[in-house]
Formats: structure tokens, C-alpha cells, sequence
């Protein structure tokens, strides 16, 4: 899944038809006062500014100012662009117009195994938290389309009635047209309301979560996939993106500061196991890190290079199953280059580091490994015969 | 008995190399096993009509490539199953192609980064049909003793300690393709091993799910238990708990599940399977799951490494009530026949060398002269006569040596276009001929006539010299056994007009304060002969030859001095007419003495 921020977002919900307020998105005060001069909206609305980054709780932080002129937007813009907030810099501010409304609904598509469910309720914003059974639902079956009166009904079982019911039939249609076309995975419009100028249904916040795995065909997707976890991707974090882009098999890496264990474990489902068993142990993970699928040694030795650079660290657990067709000799070559290359650079100093492996060439890989004591690594090599996580039990034990 | 795939199981592999390396991988499988391969068709329109050589014990098998599912399955009406290998982007239309081959019973697929949708929608197609949809970023099925589908078991040897040779006991379910192999080889390990493993992937929405199997492997007799390795996200755990709690099941049910660690760790965080993580609002969590299949009455141990002891005590248990009886293992298995260079690694086998050299050495980082390694030289400040030294003669020259090979090599680099070979080449390269063609077209002419008296030369200088002769004994010897004497005489060149670069060559020798008997008795000997004629000077053949003697090349080597400095000129001359596109050209009759028969009448045929 790819989470994907409020300005794209509100941009592919208008690409289908459904109305969005008036927006746009700022990296300067300068850009915003020439928009201005361009744009009678921004001169006439009362606006809504909020940091356009992938923030949790923006409200609490101060980060979203609403009720403003273009003066008070232009001064809360400047207020909020190059603040710091933990690892992130806010570069971005989204400008909208305030839609005077009464009434708020909520409307949602999401995907499940079965297809694809809608959700509407005649109420919205944090009303439908507490309100969940008003959550009405329609499931359309994988590669069906939902029928006219289907989605009619959905809207008169949430409760509405009138002229809103076809409005709202007709909003939760775009919706699906918009999830299914997009190769969305959730899109959550909350509120919808009901602009009193007139009477049309407006998408007033979007939460869009795209799959990435489907950018091969949507060249129109121009921006940048937004961390699911509350802040930006870091520089080593964003560096080992982009190698995983470009090879066969995969390299993946997050930091989590303030831990000292670190993970350059194999497989996507070992290094979950790995990482579980550091915390069961109580140990504190200092990121979470996987190669798979026999990438190249180079790629293995990029992530090596990050995971040896992690502050504060003592040991690192070089874990993975028994592999059916990753190298074990050549993906550990990698692994060597970059504790050779660390170690030069002065990092590794009292780190502990725990090998255990198994696959094609591990005889080779787990010598070359033990080989490295010679060097005078601190390192304690183990072969299938241990059981998966037991070097994590020995790494922490001997703290 | 397995399940999905067994002794009747055949393949068609739809992809390009992937798909390969997986068939050597089935082809090692089936060797073990001692059945014939079980791939028997490829799909890769790019390479249709051809067929890949797939190693199977020392042999090897042809494999047919076909452009679509529906030609593999007419050629090959025993093939029940599809493994897709195709890139993420066409992944769907090939999956939709081999489910919608009647023939085709099981797709499994291996590729990653399939789209979610498309994944549902095969997904969605497969169970309409009846069919089973497997995967996306599935590592492979192997049903132990019968079928192995894709890379999954690994490497040969994992494959016998695993004991995947026979059945055992225990099925498995796993979203990890590395883990599933962990799991076989602890089943193996702690108990009799697997009737069969699967690798559903770790999609969030896989084709197939934990129920659909274990469902089958409830229904099958061998299969005793079952072991789910799970992990956070979606609901297929919370669903085979729901299976399994459901009724009285004949199978075990024991399962790990992974992501415990997502409690401490910030909320949305990507781990390595697209399906691994929790919902929005938590649904999905370890936790959960890890509590829905304990609930259950599923054998779910607290950590991954307990799983072992846990299998062990359940096969123990399973021993004692007679459920199972202990395997007997087969006395002798068959052994992967090593590759001749593993086997050599090994000390296994000698091999008489086919070749031998003296020179050098291109195995390392780099080439290696005579032993010194090239690089070195270069730092060093070596140059290329050294080289030539090197390599035709095994010894590093001295500098003045050197500088004496260096002073030859540019004086015969070319002699302009009207030469023999220079004219060879012109001649190719205006006919359209290739560069190296052109210039072995001049290197044909080198030879008695043309450029190639410096080893006879040499020879005969230095037969004289080290048999003391005089200048008269030699010239008489040369007349009675071999004609004129190479290395003298010039078509031009004469005492009144001299070859400058003789003089030039031997003005720098006779400079160096070195022993020259050659040189000194080739320029007797011209003393002689050019008072006969005088154009029967010493040439530049003959000064070269008795130079390079003086500094110790053997014989044999000196036409290579005239053949390897006159290559510069003639890849000059190629590039030249390259450059200037020259057209084709042919002789003007007029240079030609027609001196044929006339014209006359064919008499009739006898």
C-alpha cells in the first residue's frame, strides 16, 4: 500500500468527476501571494492552510489554521513551511477554501478479498467513530460493477432521503469509479458535505491509499508515495528505496531511533520473526531491514553500508532462514564488503554481530563469514543446525 | 499421498529465464526422485520454435518453448499444471491464459509485485472454474517423494537432508518462502518430514488461503498434521482458526504467527510482504491471531524457535498411539553429478590438460606476463617492447633493448599504399570488407617475397657467425645451398640512394656500446655484395634480423617484429578508406597483358 498525500489525492477524486473544494499546494509564501493575483477563489474564500507532509494529529501541532484571508494564509504558510517536527521538515502547505456546510457524511471504498465493499453514512467527520453501526455497506463482487439501484439502496439504508439520496448515490458511484480505476486499495472521503450555495456534495479530506505495486500503469501518477508511519522516509531510508527500484529481488530498511539491536536479517518473513523475537527478549530494535529473492551483492552491501551506520548500536543480527534460491556466498559477500568498508570508517566499535543462515552455497557464505574474526570482527557465525532466532536469544543474553 | 501436486503432475512453465532456473531446480528434484522431468513445455513467445536444454543427471533434456499455454497443452495433453513466471506487468493475462486452458488444472504463480487487483481477479476466475489459483510471489509447492513445483526446498542437498526423497508426516502452509524451507527442514529434523509444503505468498490477497489446503489436507491419509507459519495482516489466520475450531478435525493444526514486534514498533510500518501489516485500525495484529488459533485448540507455540520441540512432541505422540510408524530410509540416494569443475574443486577427478602454456595467465584480476602482473609493469614504467619480450621470449629486456624494439617497430609500421600488403587491405576495405578481414587480407602477403625475410635472415646471419665463417665462405655457401642471401638487396634502394631507416637503425645501435657480431658481419657481407650490384645493399629485413639477434630473440620470432609493426599501418590503411568511404575497385584492363588465347570455338563435348 501507498499512502498517497491530500493534494494528489483530492487530484485523482476530481480526475472522476467527484467535486473537491479549490486547492492548491505550496512550497513558498512567494508561490502562494502570485497564485493570488491569479486566482479569485484564494481572494474571495475564507481558506484552510495545513502542512502538507505526512504528519499524524497536524491539528494538535498547530499545523492546520482555518477561517483565514489570503493575508492570514499567507502568514500561516509562512508560519508553518520550514518548521521541524521531529525527523521532518515541512516543505509543503495545502491552501483550500472553506465550504460553508451544515451537514457532513461520510463515504469510503475499500478492498477485500471477496471484491471491493462501499461504505456511506449520513453522518461524518469524528460523529462516525462512535456512530459505526450508521456505516452502511455495499459489497460489489471482484470485477463487477455496482448497479445504479444498488447504490440507491446503500444510500437509503444509511438514511438518506430526497434529492440527497441521488446525490449521494451518485457521489458513492464516482467513488468507485475513482478506487477501481486508480487501482486504489481504500479511499475514505470524511466529510462529504453538502455546500450551501449549492446544494452539491463536496469531497472536503481524502485519505487515499494507492497500490504501488501498479504504478507500471498509471504514467500519470506524477507525485511522490508518502510514508504510512507518521514521518518522512529519512536520506538512508529514501537511498535504500531507491536501490530496491532498481534490482532483481529486494532490499528493504526503516530506522527506529533510540534502538541497539540492529536487523539485517533475510527473507520478508523471517526478518518479521527476528524482529519479533529481539522484542520478545526485550531488546530494543534499532530499525527493521530484509533482503530477499537473491538480489545482487552490491544491493546487499548499500543496506549493510546503512545498517553498520545506525547510532548507538551493539549488535547486529545477520539472520535468515534456509534459503531455497538466494546465494548465501554471494549475498553475505555483500555483507562482508560493507563491514569491511565500516569498519575502515571507524563504525563497529563494540558492535557484536550474530550470523545464522542456510541455502544454496551456505557452507561457502558461513566461512567467509567466520573468516572475518581473523580481521578482528566481533563475530559469532551459526549454521541451520541452530534454531532461526536462537542467535538473537545469545545476542541479548550476553548483554 | 500429498495433496496439489503429485507422481501425475506435469508442467508447463510460462516465462523466460526464472522460468529456466526453476525447471534445472524441478529436473534435480525429479533426478532425486528417480522420475522422468516433469516439465514438459515452455511459454515464451519470444523464443517459440526453440527448445531449452534442461541438465538432468549428467544428461540433458530438450524442452519445447511455445507461444501460447493452448499450443504447449496440445503437444503435451498430460500437462495438469502451470507455473508463471512472467514480469509483474503481463502477469494477469498470462495467469488468465493458462486458467482458462481446459487442460490446466493447478497456476501457481511465483512472480512479485503483482497488482492487487489483478491477484483478485485471478483469484475470482480460478474458484469459478474450480480451479486452483496459487500465489502471486509464491516460492513453489513440493510434495515430498512425488512433485516439486518451482525453486521451493532449494538447493540439491537441502533437498536429501530435508528427506524430501519419501513422505512424511506433516503438511505445511506457509506466506514466506524462505520460512517454508525452514519449516521442512525442521519437520525433517524433529519428525518424519512433509506429505507436502506450500508457499501461498505473501500478498494480502493471495489466490489460495490456509483453508483451501487445509481442507485438502484433511482429506488426505498421510497428511497428519498441519503447520501454518503466519504473519500479521489481513484475516487468513483468523480464518483457519475459524476452520479448525469449526468441528473435530482429523489433522493437528499447529501454528507460529509473526508480528508481535508491530506493538512496539510505529503503527503503518512496511515490513517485507505487501500483505504484512495490520489494518487501520489494528485488525489483523499478531496478537489476534496468535489468540483466535490458540482459541481454537491449535498447537501454537510462543516463538518460532519453539516450534520445533512442539512438531517433535507431536510426532512423538503420534508414534506411540501407532498413527505413524517410523520411515525406513532408502540405503543409497541417488548423487547430483558434480559439474567438472566442482568435481576438480573437489580432487575427484584428473583431467589431462588439452593445452599448455608458458606465457601467461588471465585467472586472477588481471593478466599476468610471463608471471608479472600487467598492471604492475604498467606503474613500474614497463612498456610494450617489454611486453613483446615477455611473451615471446619469457624475459623482461633491458631498457635499451627495449628502446632498440620500440625504434623498429616504428620504422616498419607502413611503407605507404603500393606494398603487397598494404594493397591487400586497400583492396578489401574498398570491396566493403570488415576490419580484421581487411587486414588479414595485407598479413597473407607477408612472406618470402614481401616483409617476411627477417627470420631467414637472421638465421643465416647467425649461422655464419656462429660457425665463424668469412664473408666469402658464407656468400659462397648461400650461392651453393640457398640462393640469394635474405635481408640484402632492395627493389629501389640502392648505395646511391640509401635506405635511411638502415642507416638511422644502425647508427643507434653501433651507438650503444653493445656486442653487435651479427650486425657487424651483415654489413660486410653488403660490403661485398654491393660492389657486385649496387642495389644489393643490406635491408631493412636484414638489419632488423641481425639487430634483434645481437640482443638475443630467437630466431623463430623475428617475422613476428615486421608482421606485428606493420598490423599498425595496415589498420591505418582499413580505417583510411573507411573514413573516406572509398568505392569498390577493380584493375584498369590496361594494366593487364592479355596474354590468353583468342577467342575460339567450343569444340563439341566428347
Amino acid at each position: 500500500m501507498a499512502k498517497v498525500l491530500e493534494g494528489p489525492g483530492m487530484g485523482l477524486m476530481k480526475k472522476w468527476g467527484i467535486t473537491v473544494p479549490h486547492y492548491v499546494v505550496v512550497t513558498s509564501v512567494d508561490e502562494l501571494a502570485k497564485l493570488g493575483q491569479a486566482n479569485e477563489w484564494l481572494k474571495k474564500s475564507k481558506l484552510v492552510v495545513k502542512a502538507h507532509e505526512a504528519l499524524g494529529s497536524r491539528f494538535k501541532l498547530g499545523l492546520v489554521k482555518v477561517d483565514l484571508d489570503l493575508k492570514g494564509a499567507e502568514a500561516a504558510a509562512k508560519e508553518m513551511i520550514g518548521r521541524q517536527v521531529g525527523s521532518i521538515t515541512v516543505s509543503q502547505v495545502i491552501v483550500s477554501e472553506m465550504i460553508p456546510h451544515k451537514e457532513e457524511y461520510y463515504c469510503a471504498v475499500k478492498s477485500t478479498r471477496e471484491g471491493t465493499d462501499i461504505l456511506v453514512a449520513n453522518c461524518g467527520g469524528i460523529e462516525v467513530e462512535s456512530n459505526w453501526d450508521r456505516v452502511k455497506r455495499l459489497a460489489v463482487e471482484v470485477g463487477q460493477q455496482p448497479s445504479g439501484d444498488a447504490i440507491e439502496k446503500l444510500a437509503k439504508d444509511a438514511g438518506f432521503t430526497g434529492p440527497l439520496l441521488k446525490k449521494m448515490a451518485d457521489f458513492a458511484g464516482k467513488m468507485f469509479t475513482c478506487f477501481d480505476s486508480e487501482d486504489a486499495q481504500y479511499l475514505e472521503v470524511n466529510p462529504v458535505v453538502l455546500r450551501e450555495q449549492d446544494s452539491q456534495l463536496i469531497a472536503l479530506d481524502a485519505v487515499t491509499l494507492l497500490d504501488g505495486d501498479a504504478k507500471f500503469r498509471h504514467p500519470d501518477w506524477n507525485f511522490a508515495f508518502a510514508a504510512e508511519f507518521g514521518r518522512a522516509y529519512s536520506k538512508h531510508e529514501m537511498e535504500v528505496m531507491a536501490v530496491d527500484s532498481k534490482i532483481k529481488g529486494s532490499v528493504k530498511f526503516i530506522e527506529i531511533p533510540g534502538g541497539d539491536t540492529a536487523m539485517l536479517p533475510a527473507g520478508g518473513g523471517a526478518s518479521v520473526y527476528y524482529s519479533d523475537a529481539v522484542v520478545a527478549r526485550g531488546g530494543k530494535l534499532a530499525n527493521y531491514a530484509e533482503y530477499s529473492g537473491d538480489p545482487p551483492d552490491w544491493a546487499v552491501e548499500v543496506l549493510t553500508d546503512k545498517v553498520c551506520s545506525l547510532p548507538g548500536i551493539k549488535n547486529i543480527i545477520v539472520g535468515g532462514a534456509i534459503a531455497n534460491f538466494t546465494d548465501v556466498k554471494k549475498t553475505f559477500g555483500g555483507i562482508i564488503n560493507g563491514f569491511r568498508k565500516a569498519k575502515s570508517e571507524g563504525k563497529l566499535k563494540n558492535v557484536k554481530i550474530w550470523v545464522r543462515r542456510g541455502g544454496p552455497r551456505e557452507k561457502e557464505g558461513l566461512d567467509a563469514m567466520r573468516a572475518l574474526k581473523d580481521e578482528g570482527f566481533d563475530i559469532n557465525v551459526f549454521d541451520r543446525n541452530t534454531p532461526l532466532t536462537d542467535i538473537v536469544d545469545k545476542a541479548l543474553q550476553k548483554q | 499421498m500429498s495433496i496439489l501436486a503429485n507422481k501425475d503432475t506435469y508442467v508447463v512453465i510460462q516465462g523466460g529465464v526464472a522460468g529456466v532456473n526453476a525447471a534445472r531446480r524441478m529436473a534435480e528434484f525429479c533426478y532425486l526422485i528417480k522420475r522422468s522431468l516433469n516439465v514438459l513445455a515452455f511459454v515464451y513467445p519470444p523464443d517459440a520454435g526453440k527448445t531449452h536444454e534442461i541438465p538432468y543427471g549428467s544428461g540433458l533434456v530438450a524442452v519445447p518453448i511455445y507461444k501460447t499455454v493452448a499450443e504447449a497443452t496440445k503437444n503435451h495433453s498430460q500437462i495438469n499444471t502451470s507455473l508463471v513466471y512472467i514480469g509483474a506487468d503481463r502477469a494477469l493475462k498470462g495467469g488468465m491464459e493458462a486458467l482458462d486452458d481446459s487442460h490446466i488444472k493447478v497456476v501457481s504463480m511465483i512472480t512479485e509485485g503483482v497488482p492487487e487487483k489483478d491477484a483478485k481477479i485471478l483469484a475470482h476466475h480460478a474458484t469459478k472454474l474450480g480451479k486452483v489459483f496459487n500465489g502471486p510471489s509464491s516460492i513453489g509447492i513440493v510434495s515430498a517423494g512425488s512433485c516439486r513445483l518451482g525453486v521451493i526446498g532449494g538447493a540439491f542437498d537441502n533437498l536429501v537432508l530435508s528427506k524430501l526423497y519419501r513422505e512424511g508426516s506433516f503438511g505445511v502452509i506457509t506466506k514466506s518462502g524462505g520460512l517454508s524451507n525452514e519449516i521442512i527442514w525442521i519437520c525433517s529434523q524433529f519428525a518424519d518430514g512433509i506429505t507436502t509444503a506450500i508457499g501461498i505468498g505473501g500478498d494480502t490477497y493471495p489466490g489460495t488461503d490456509y483453508v483451501s489446503y487445509l481442507e485438502m489436507f484433511e482429506n488426505d491419509p498421510q497428511t497428519k498434521a498441519v503447520v501454518i507459519v503466519g504473519e500479521m495482516g489481513g484475516d487468513l489466520e483468523e480464518r483457519a482458526a475459524e476452520w479448525y475450531g469449526a468441528k473435530k478435525r482429523r489433522v493437528k493444526l499447529m501454528a507460529v504467527v509473526s508480528g508481535f514486534c508491530q506493538e512496539s514498533l510505529p503503527k503503518g510500518m512496511k515490513f517485507g510482504h505487501a500483505g504484512a501489516k495490520e489494518g487501520l485500525k489494528g485488525e489483523g495484529s499478531a496478537r489476534a491471531k496468535s489468540d483466535a488459533l490458540k482459541k481454537s485448540g491449535a498447537i501454537v507455540p510462543a516463538t518460532f524457535g519453539a516450534l520445533g520441540p512442539a512438531i517433535k512432541e507431536a510426532y512423538q505422540e503420534m508414534l506411540k498411539s501407532g498413527q505413524v510408524k517410523e520411515p525406513v530410509e532408502p540405503l543409497v540416494l541417488p548423487k547430483l553429478p558434480k559439474t567438472i569443475e566442482e568435481a576438480i574443486k573437489a580432487d575427484e577427478v584428473m583431467v589431462a590438460p588439452l593445452i599448455r602454456t608458458t606465457i601467461s595467465d588471465d585467472r586472477g584480476d588481471e593478466p599476468c606476463y610471463d608471471g608479472y602482473p600487467a598492471s604492475e609493469l604498467i606503474n613500474k614504467g614497463y612498456e610494450i617492447p617489454h611486453v613483446v619480450g615477455l611473451l615471446w621470449d619469457k624475459r623482461l629486456i633491458s631498457k635499451q633493448e627495449a628502446e632498440i624494439i620500440k625504434r623498429i617497430m616504428m620504422l616498419s609500421a607502413d611503407h605507404g599504399p603500393c606494398v603487397s600488403g598494404a594493397l591487400g587491405t586497400i583492396i578489401a576495405a574498398c570491396a566493403g570488407i570488415g576490419l580484421s578481414q581487411s587486414v588479414a587480407a595485407g598479413l597473407i602477403m607477408i612472406g618470402p617475397r614481401f616483409g617476411g625475410a627477417v627470420t631467414d635472415a637472421g638465421r643465416f646471419f647467425k649461422y655464419a657467425v656462429d660457425n665463424k665463417m668469412s664473408v666469402d665462405d658464407f656468400l659462397a655457401y648461400m650461392k651453393k645451398n640457398h640462393g640469394p642471401v635474405p635481408g640484402i638487396g632492395h627493389r629501389v634502394k640502392s648505395l646511391r640512394n640509401p635506405d635511411k631507416r638502415v642507416k638511422e637503425l644502425v647508427g643507434h645501435v653501433k651507438s650503444l656500446n653493445i656486442k653487435t657480431p651479427c650486425l657487424d658481419f651483415a654489413l660486410e657481407v653488403e660490403k661485398i655484395t654491393s660492389v657486385k650490384k649496387d642495389n644489393l645493399i643490406l635491408n631493412v629485413d636484414g638489419t632488423m634480423a641481425a639487430v634483434l639477434v645481437d640482443i638475443g630473440f630467437p630466431v623463430d620470432s623475428l617475422n613476428g617484429f615486421f608482421i606485428l609493426s606493420r598490423t599498425i599501418g595496415l589498420i591505418g590503411h582499413w580505417v583510411d578508406q573507411k573514413r573516406q568511404d572509398s568505392r569498390l575497385i577493380r584493375l584498369f584492363d590496361y594494366l593487364v597483358n592479355y596474354a590468353a588465347p583468342k577467342r575460339r570455338e567450343v569444340p563439341p563435348l566428347k
